[in-house]
């Protein structure tokens, strides 16, 4: 290792330290008179983007019907795999979805999920979106398994009998 | 002959199709009718290539011989405008619903379209449309509007299964696949033409949506459901056995399995299964319901009666040969399922030599029933390499539909003598013959059968295949444990899989059971113990020609299940005895030095081969 130089003593100079001083209330009143740019969380928040990528919904048509036909295309096109979907045939008794297919199990791990959106992108029946919410925490990390009974939307047609009710 | 292919020379032997060729040297020509096990019939021309010298225009490769010195242009603009051109004909009444398609993921159409296709579609117009999916046995779904008529399965039922079951309705675009009459199908064989179809229009109603390829891991295993030893891989997903499908292995099962092999997996998932071991009904532990069996069934001579399951492995087969000649010496022991045939013959037929037969003569057994895949290569030696049939058989076989095939009929439980008969028939005066024999399904003396056959294959100088029923039949005979058929008369008994059809003999004093599934004698057992399936279990079986093959689980035995081999081993160690193994290639070790039908235990597995070379991959437009 090579020997430092030796620290030069400083003389203090009343001068100099009211110049500093002055320079940093400076900036100190100067920002008090700029524009706000923090909010007061959680009671305000900020806008978000239209396309902002939050939590997951799995949508359904308008008669109720789960849009999803579980081709876990979603699942392979995530990333980080954090997507798990297992499918059953629809029966005339048993209809969930239209067509053959539909997810029996549908989960997400939003613990490992990196809202990226993939799933979304990859969805050939636009089942899975993206919502606004970002407020995702809770007090345990099985909670964080979403299964498809809180992913799916509301059933427009018991929305619609609740409201006429 | 020495040909180039997109520059790469290639010599191959004459005959060869072009498509083979180009496969050795790892270049891709799509196809959806060419089959390498089916004869080619140029169907789809999706495998059109420039060839030179020649006329100017595409030609199919799948069914073009090399010759020597031509040129082949895979990637000539005109070649690979006619396949994309192809492509987009099969496209326009594909309905393209991959995303709910079984198929999808490991599709050659998706693929080659893909690789081959052009990436966007024109087709504006209206598509044809069926009523969909059509069940066309409880096992098979069809899809008309995903087939792109390759008539790979109408050909396969033809000249592989020799069944008249499928066929093609109407004509040109409207043509479509349907069953004879519109009835199910019936064919032992039918499961084969799910892996044949290039697209997904027939589709597993088993496997049907449980999972895409691409979530399961597949394991290199053998069928365990009969003597033949077909190679198969076992697919898993979330520690379930999700299918199976068959692997290819041109010794024994070319490729082909049978229905039994392919649809009888799904108890192994079953939350019915047993998984706790029982004493007096209630759970126990393992230790406690092995001292248990092991206090009742020590030294009881000939008053212990075992019934041993049918796809006992070898390595399970000779521990338990271990205990039958020391605390259990004297038991009776028995195998439900297994034909009257004595231990292996001196002059071993092996399956792959059927292709190369003159004479094939099929004693007393039904062959489909017996050994499904032996009765797909006995039609191949007969269809494609032209040798000739002979059954001897009381009555018609399967076989006999072929109408070059001979049939000597002979009144029941007089096969012997009818074998020896055959010594001056004029087909076997021409070799090389082969001798395939089974028990006539129990009616027959197999023993006889086997003396008589033994006789006549020493005179004419024939090679000889007796069909064992049970999965590992051989290997336990090569042990030499069985010396029974029936438990009648064991006061002591310990049934380890299902028991005889007739049940468990009345009066037994003790009954302990080792099985997968609860069944109703189970009621009167003191002890229950947990068995695992093939998908759990490790060790080998010998097939029906003697060849040994190792059993690869995809799956953990969930605890406190054991595997066979464990439990027999702590089943040793209650009994008193002391050696203590420690893993399974002790045991494989052990019992390769003790007996030369397992030598090959102690060989290690073959490496896996090299990656197929790729000299070229898609060519798009
Ligand atoms: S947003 Fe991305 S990481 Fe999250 S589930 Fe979808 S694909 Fe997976
Ligand atoms: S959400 Fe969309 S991509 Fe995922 S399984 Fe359902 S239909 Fe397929
Ligand atoms: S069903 Fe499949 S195998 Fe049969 S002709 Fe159609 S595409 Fe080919
Ligand atoms: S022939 Fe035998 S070994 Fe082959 S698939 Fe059928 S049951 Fe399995
Ligand atoms: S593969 Fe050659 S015509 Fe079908």
């Amino acid at each position: 290792m090579s020997a430092r130089p030796p620290k030069r003593r400083r003389t203090p100079s009343l001068g100099k330290e009211l110049v500093g001083l002055a320079k940093g209330l400076g900036t100190t009143f100067g920002e008090m008179l700029k524009p706000v740019i923090t909010v007061a969380y959680p009671e305000d928040k900020t806008p978000r983007s239209e396309r902002y990528r939050g939590r997951h919904y799995l949508r359904r048509y308008e008669n109720g019907l789960e849009r999803c036909i579980g081709c876990e295309l979603c699942a392979a096109a995530c990333p980080v795999g954090c997507i798990l979907v297992v499918a059953a045939e629809n029966t005339e008794q048993n209809r969930v979805s239209p067509g053959e297919r539909y997810a029996k199990v549908y989960e997400i791990n939003m613990l490992r999920c990196i809202f990226c959106g993939y799933c979304e992108e990859a969805c050939p029946v636009q089942a899975i979106v993206l919502g606004p919410e970002y407020e995702l925490s809770d007090t345990s990390r099985d909670k964080f398994i979403y299964t498809k009974e809180m992913l799916l939307e509301p059933d427009p047609i018991q929305l619609r009998a609740e409201d006429g009710s | 002959m020495t040909l180039t292919i997109d520059g790469h020379a290639v010599t191959v032997p004459k005959g060869t199709l072009i498509v083979e060729a180009a496969k050795l040297i790892g270049v891709e020509i799509p196809v959806f009718c060419y089959h390498h096990k089916l004869d080619p019939v140029g169907a789809c021309r999706l495998c059109l290539v420039e060839l030179s010298p020649g006329p100017p225009r595409a030609q199919t490769a799948c069914t073009t011989p090399v010759a020597e010195g031509m040129t082949v242009r895979v990637t000539s603009p005109m070649a690979v405008k006619s396949r994309a051109d192809i492509l987009e004909f099969e496209l326009t009444n594909h309905p393209l619903d991959c995303p709910v398609c079984d198929k999808g993921g490991e599709c050659p159409l998706q693929d080659f379209t893909y690789r081959h296709g052009y990436p966007v579609s024109r087709v504006q117009e209206p598509r044809l449309h069926f009523a969909k999916p059509l069940p066309i046995s409880d096992r098979i779904a069809l899809d008309r509007e995903r087939c792109v008529l390759c008539y790979r399965c109408t050909r396969y039922y033809d000249e592989v299964a020799w069944e008249q079951e499928l066929t093609t309705n109407q004509r040109g675009v409207q043509s479509y696949i349907a069953t004879q009459f519109d009835q199910p199908l019936q064919s032992v064989f039918s499961g084969n033409i799910i892996d044949l179809c290039p697209v997904g229009a027939l589709t597993s109603r088993v496997w049907r949506f449980q999972s895409r390829p691409w979530d399961m891991d597949h394991t290199a295993s053998v069928c365990s459901r009969c003597a033949v030893g077909c190679n198969v891989n076992l697919w898993e997903r979330r520690g379930e056995l999700m299918r199976v499908t068959a692997r290819e292995n041109v010794e024994i099962d070319d490729g082909w399995i049978c229905d039994r092999g392919r649809f009888e997996y799904t108890h192994v998932n079953s939350p019915e299964r047993l998984a706790q071991p029982r004493v007096q009904r209630r759970p126990a532990a393992w230790e406690e319901a092995l001292s248990r069996i092991a206090a009742a069934i020590k030294g009881r001579g000939p008053r212990l009666g075992l019934s041993i399951p049918a796809d006992i492995t070898n390595e399970e087969a000779f521990l338990l040969a271990r205990l039958l000649n020391g605390p259990l010496r004297g038991a009776r022991v028995v195998m439900p399922g297994r034909t009257s045939l004595p231990g292996p013959p001196a002059n071993q037929l092996a399956i792959k030599d059927l292709d190369g037969c003159r004479t094939i003569v099929v004693v007393a057994a039904d062959v489909r029933a017996d050994a499904p895949i032996v009765n797909l290569r006995v039609k191949k030696a007969v269809a494609k390499s032209g040798a000739r049939l002979l059954t001897v058989n009381p009555e018609l076989i399967d076989f006999d539909r072929h109408p070059g095939v001979e049939h000597v009929a002979y009144e029941p439980g007089h096969a012997a003598a009818a074998v020896r008969k055959l010594f001056d028939h004029p087909l076997l005066q021409e070799g090389p013959v082969g001798i395939l024999y089974g028990d006539s399904a129990g009616a027959e003396d197999g023993a006889a059968i086997a003396t008589a056959v033994a006789w006549l294959a020493k005179e004419i100088g024939a090679k000889v295949m007796p069909l064992y029923r049970a999965t590992n039949e051989r290997g336990v005979l090569a042990l030499g444990i069985l010396n029974g058929d029936s438990l009648d008369g064991c006061e002591y008994v310990f049934t380890w899989g299902q028991a005889l059809a007739g049940g468990v003999p009345k009066g037994v004093r003790f009954l302990a059971c080792w099985d997968d599934f609860a069944r109703p004698y189970h009621d009167r057992a003191q002890v229950v113990i947990p068995a695992v399936t093939f998908a759990e279990d490790q060790g080998s079986y010998t097939n029906l020609e003697g060849r040994v093959q190792f059993l690869v689980p995809p799956l953990q035995p969930k605890p406190p299940l054991r595997q066979g081999w464990e439990v027999l081993q702590d089943l040793g160690l209650a009994l008193g005895l002391g050696s203590d193994y420690l893993g399974i290639f002790q045991v494989q070790r052990d019992a390769a030095a003790a007996y030369p039908a397992l030598a090959a235990l102690a060989v290690p597995p073959a490496p896996a081969p090299p990656p197929a070379p790729v000299a070229m991959g898609a060519a798009r437009p």
